[in-house]
């Protein structure tokens, strides 16, 4: 396909023809948002915006959960029961 | 969205993991059998591992077991980690591994992993073309988020909170999930059309109390 029958098809692309093409276009780093079809349609350029504010917004999402107590509980009587710490015998010195 | 400039990428992995005082010293203790210190690395580490565990599975009980586990294969392994990587990167990674590996066991991954790429009323060109088209504006919060996440499908989920929340590359989950870069592509972006209607949805309901 040229480039100009490429941009033709560009700018008659359609709601759905656009946006069966959105992963691709997002994958590809192209900014989404100045594609000709995005300037001349509301709800795409709203569906564009939402999607790569999920995207930002998900960046920001830190840790936040603790786990129970009971689970470093465990932790510990696991490594008893398994083998033990292993106290080498320098640590003290080293401490 | 996915280009992000290589900067941005160092940014992002600095700030998700800061050079920790002490645990440089903690390392080489627990390595050498220290339990104290081992103490000290699970005080460091269980709540990004807990988080990263309690997000991709979804359940309190699962991520508590899984979190047990990952810290218990920490244990055995520490002595292998050479410090080619960040420690946190190391130990997430392994997190990862253990959740996975969970799944595997469960069958769940390869159900979750079709049923999300069945072409399905969420999936295809949205039916409502030509609505008006509410934009989320900038209006969500991290709470609303963490919500919506949690309501994922468990397929959808584990790939958005790989590649967005946890911000691995694709070609690293095609790897760990055993599936193509393009599947893992797909996945994703069918996650954020779903949390997307989750959130939009969340707002309506907000809306009318």
């Amino acid at each position: 396909m040229s480039s100009r029958n490429h941009q033709q098809d560009k700018e008659t692309m359609n709601c759905a023809e656009f946006q069966a093409k959105l992963p691709e276009l997002f994958e590809s780093g192209v900014d989404v948002s100045n594609d000709p079809h995005v300037k001349s349609c509301e709800n795409c350029a709203a569906l564009v915006r939402d999607l790569e504010y999920i995207a930002s917004q998900a960046k920001l999402l830190l840790p936040i959960h603790d786990p129970s107590p009971k689970v470093w509980e465990n932790i510990q009587s696991a490594i008893r029961g398994n083998d033990g710490p292993k106290e080498p015998v320098g640590a003290a010195k080293r401490l | 969205m996915n280009a992000e400039p290589h900067h941005a990428k160092i940014v992002q992995h600095m700030r998700r993991n800061p050079p920790i005082e002490g645990e440089a010293e903690a390392i080489s203790r627990a390595q050498a059998g220290d339990s104290k210190a081992f103490e000290t690395l699970y005080a460091l580490h269980k709540r990004r591992v807990y988080s990263l565990c309690l997000r991709m599975l979804g359940n309190v009980a699962e991520a508590e077991d899984l979190t047990q586990e990952a810290f218990l294969q920490l244990y055995r392994k520490i002595g292998t980690f050479r410090g080619d990587s960040a420690f946190s990167t190391w130990l997430h990674r392994l997190a990862v591994n253990v959740v996975l590996m969970h799944l595997r066991k469960k069958g769940l991954p390869q159900v979750s992993l079709e049923e999300a790429l069945e072409p399905s009323q969420d999936d295809g060109p949205r039916k409502d073309i030509g609505e008006r088209d509410l934009m989320l504006s900038g209006s969500i919060d991290r709470v609303a988020l963490e919500r919506a996440v949690e309501n994922l499908p468990p397929g959808y989920r584990l790939v958005f909170v790989l590649h967005d929340v946890e911000g691995y590359e694709h070609n690293e989950i095609a790897e760990m999930l055993d599936c193509s870069i393009g599947n893992s592509k797909s996945q994703l972006h069918k996650a954020r059309m779903k949390l997307r209607d989750l959130l939009r949805s969340g707002e309506r309901k907000e809306s009318l109390v």
